[in-house]
């Protein structure tokens, strides 16, 4: 027997079973989101951004969606497949005690699947960098992102959303004994941001800080705690997340922006997004938005008001 | 008066005379020096074999402290004990193993020296991982990674050029010229030896010089084993650069690949649905591993725990197979199941680190026992050539000196 022979047949045959088995998406990812190259992101009329598709009719019932809606599709497939983060803490993070993905954001996927199955827990998790989270909706590898992705009319271009489930807004987080207290006393410093965030896009406006883009916000964090940059800018929620973690950082300034999170729904299926907004409207009336605020924002004061539901684009 | 000296038949003999124990003369010395630069440069080969399997080792300990460390990230909650002290055996035999290194060969001390500045920063990137993950705060994560970015763009590359550096050197020796060279002297030495002979009876028409036919037969004799002797050394050391060498290579080669892919199977299932370009990097790493395989086991007696390292990795591929499958099918956690602790990818994975250890020392020590063996022989044969040239050098002087004297 030729010992050379069988290992070559049977290695073949292995790695034959696992190439066809992975998803072939990947490598063109990031190329296709490259944020403009002008000086300011272009900005794109579309209404209120904010506002999205009325929902029409009740919720139906779990485990009995429409045929021939995504849901039924999703609901065929027996799990709600979402796109999150693993490193936000406070919305959508890895709990290293438990390895569970924990957070805002994936209370808001058990909702959703418990809407359509009856089941908190029939989803399975696709982590994403900012950067990928269009285009894994555009290429069906994902049903929803719930990332703390902003709402805009530029991705409205690409994508749809649901109705706002949150109001954040961009800060600057600086080390605690910065002299710093708004964005513009930073001005020739190192600022880190992640690269497909409309944060970074934001930053254009300051011309005379260093932008240094990374993949995933949480390298920021890295590079912050190193000393390799001075600062770092996202939501207020995000770096909230970071204050947690390293009690020698402080968040500074007014915020820069506005930033309306949204659930990122393809713009195929109008009719998820009005199912998906029915989930979020029975969240803001039964209290449990509220109990969500309260969990994962532990504010000092009283839990606010939701954000209101705004309709009227057609899809 | 010394011009006179080469003059009329008395002369040519001289001159003659003069030629014949110059050149063997030379052909003692050239032997002689031939026999132990050959020597030299074996051992060279013995010690550069060492070397790269030293360096290789350094690489493959660290490459084992990675898979360790993203592994048990990987499983959440404590750490398990034996994948810290996977990590904690890792980084210490490199630590060693870079010591050595650095030790046995000065030209390699200054890449080995960065080296070691890499491994330091990783360490401190990792021990930041773990303090942030007891706390449960997922910053840890991107700790972990930056991590495995320094090994992989920093360590892995400088610690690879040196294998190469090692391979290259070992191949050079192997077009040593000492055995040519001692070949054409003993040629021309017997060759002149001859001519004066000839030269001899044709003028004095007496057949034999018995201390000229001492001379040649001491040339022939002496050369002739020594060229043997030099030959079977070298083909003895190519033949061990063919064997085991080769297969201590591939193994080792097949050893860090192997512990490359599981970090990469780990990182894939780490970044959870988003980790294709891990996976496509266990797909290139695997069948490089596999191939290095197939070159470690030797055709005919292979030696058993190269055989089993190989059937180990084949029945890991499988499992690693089963583990993408569940993962892609959306059944994370069991995939991570297969994949850690006492999950099959984990076990069969196991039983290959610890049959190609075991096959990468018999491998390694076949190598420095048969070139020790192949370099017995060239120090006492450089010896008794020396004397050899010289005693005929000898007889020849005596030799011509009895045909002289008949001229006075």
């Amino acid at each position: 027997m030729r010992p050379g022979r069988w290992f070559v047949v049977a290695f073949a045959l292995v790695l034959g079973a696992c190439s066809s088995s992975s998803t072939p998406n990947s490598a063109s990812v990031p190329t296709t989101t490259a944020p403009p190259t002008t000086a300011a992101p272009p900005v794109v009329s579309c209404g209120e951004a904010v506002a999205s598709y009325a929902p029409t009719g009740g919720l139906p019932s779990p485990g009995a969606m429409p045929t021939g809606s995504f849901m039924g599709q999703i609901q065929a497939r027996g799990r709600l497949i979402a796109g999150v983060s693993a490193d936000t803490l406070l919305f959508g993070y890895r709990n290293p005690l438990t390895g569970n993905l924990e957070g805002f954001d994936i209370d808001l996927v058990h909702q959703v699947s418990q809407a359509i199955f009856g089941d908190p827990n029939r989803v399975e998790y696709k982590v994403v960098t900012y950067a990928q989270r269009i285009p894994a909706l555009l290429d069906g590898s994902v049903d929803i992102v719930a990332d703390v992705m902003t709402v805009n009319c530029t991705r409205w271009q690409q994508i749809a959303f649901s109705s706002q489930y949150f109001q954040a807004g961009q800060k600057v987080l600086v080390r605690r004994d910065s002299a710093a207290t708004r964005i513009e006393d930073l001005d020739g410093t190192r600022m880190c941001a992640a690269t497909g965030s409309t944060n970074i896009d934001n930053l254009k406006n300051y011309p005379k800080i260093t932008a240094v883009p990374v993949n995933d916000i949480s390298d920021c964090m890295v590079l912050f705690q190193q000393g390799t940059v001075d600062s770092v800018t996202g939501d207020d929620t995000v770096l909230q997340g970071f204050v947690v973690q390293d009690p020698y950082t402080k968040i500074i300034g007014p915020p820069i922006t506005s930033e309306p999170y949204g659930l990122g729904i393809a713009r195929t299926h109008p009719e998820f997004v009005q199912f998906v907004n029915s989930v979020l409207q029975r969240m803001r009336l039964d209290g449990t938005w509220k109990q969500m605020y309260a969990r994962w924002l532990q504010p000092t004061g009283p839990v606010p008001e939701p954000p209101a539901a705004v309709y009227g684009r057609n899809p | 008066m010394v011009a006179g000296w080469f003059e009329g038949t008395p002369g040519s003999l001289r001159f003659r005379g003069a030629i014949s124990v110059f050149m063997c003369i030379i052909f003692g010395v050239a032997a002689f020096s031939g026999a132990l630069a050959l020597d030299r440069s074996v051992n060279g080969q013995r010690n550069d074999a060492a070397q790269l399997v030293r360096v290789e080792s350094i690489r493959t300990n660290l490459v084992k402290a990675d898979a360790n460390a993203t592994n048990a990230f990987l499983v959440g909650g404590l750490e398990p004990a034996d994948a810290r002290a996977g990590y904690t055996s890792g980084i210490s035999a490199a630590a060693r193993a870079l010591a050595e290194s650095a030790g046995a060969n000065g030209g390699d001390a200054p890449v080995l020296r960065r080296v070691n500045e890499v491994v330091t920063t990783y360490t401190g990137l990792i021990e930041s991982a773990r303090a942030n993950n007891r706390q449960g705060f997922p910053v840890g994560a991107a700790y972990l990674r930056q991590a495995s970015k320094v090994m992989q763009e920093q360590a892995l590359p400088a610690l690879d050029s040196l294998v190469t550096g090692a391979r290259n050197r070992v191949d050079a020796a192997s077009r040593s010229l000492a055995l040519p060279i001692v070949v054409i002297v003993t040629l021309l030495a017997l060759g002149t030896l001859l001519i004066v002979q000839v030269w001899i009876f044709r003028r004095t028409h007496r057949v034999f010089n018995v201390a000229l036919v001492v001379a040649t037969a001491l040339v022939l004799i002496l050369g002739a084993t020594a060229i043997g002797g030099m030959s079977w050394s070298q083909s003895a050391g190519k033949k061990v650069r063919q064997g085991a060498f080769a297969r201590t290579v591939a193994l080792a080669t097949a050893r860090s690949d192997g512990f490359d892919a599981k970090s990469a199977e780990a990182l894939t299932l780490v970044n959870r649905g988003s980790g294709q370009a891990y996976d496509q990097r266990f797909v290139s790493v695997a069948s490089a591993a596999g191939r290095a395989l197939d070159a470690g086991v030797a055709p005919v007696a292979p030696d058993p725990a190269a055989t089993d390292a190989r059937i180990a990795f084949v029945q890991y591929l499988t499992d690693h197979a089963e583990v993408r499958k569940l993962d892609n099918g959306g059944e994370w956690e069991k995939a991570v199941a297969v994949a850690t602790g006492r999950g099959a990818a984990n076990q069969s994975f196991g039983r290959f680190e610890r049959a190609s250890g075991r096959a990468i020392v018999h491998q390694a020590s076949h190598v420095s026992d048969d070139l020790d063996s192949a370099r017995r022989p060239l120090v006492p044969l450089a010896w008794l050539a020396l004397l050899a040239g010289l005693a005929a050098a000898a007889a020849a002087s005596r030799g011509l000196n009895q045909r002289l004297r008949e001229y006075r």
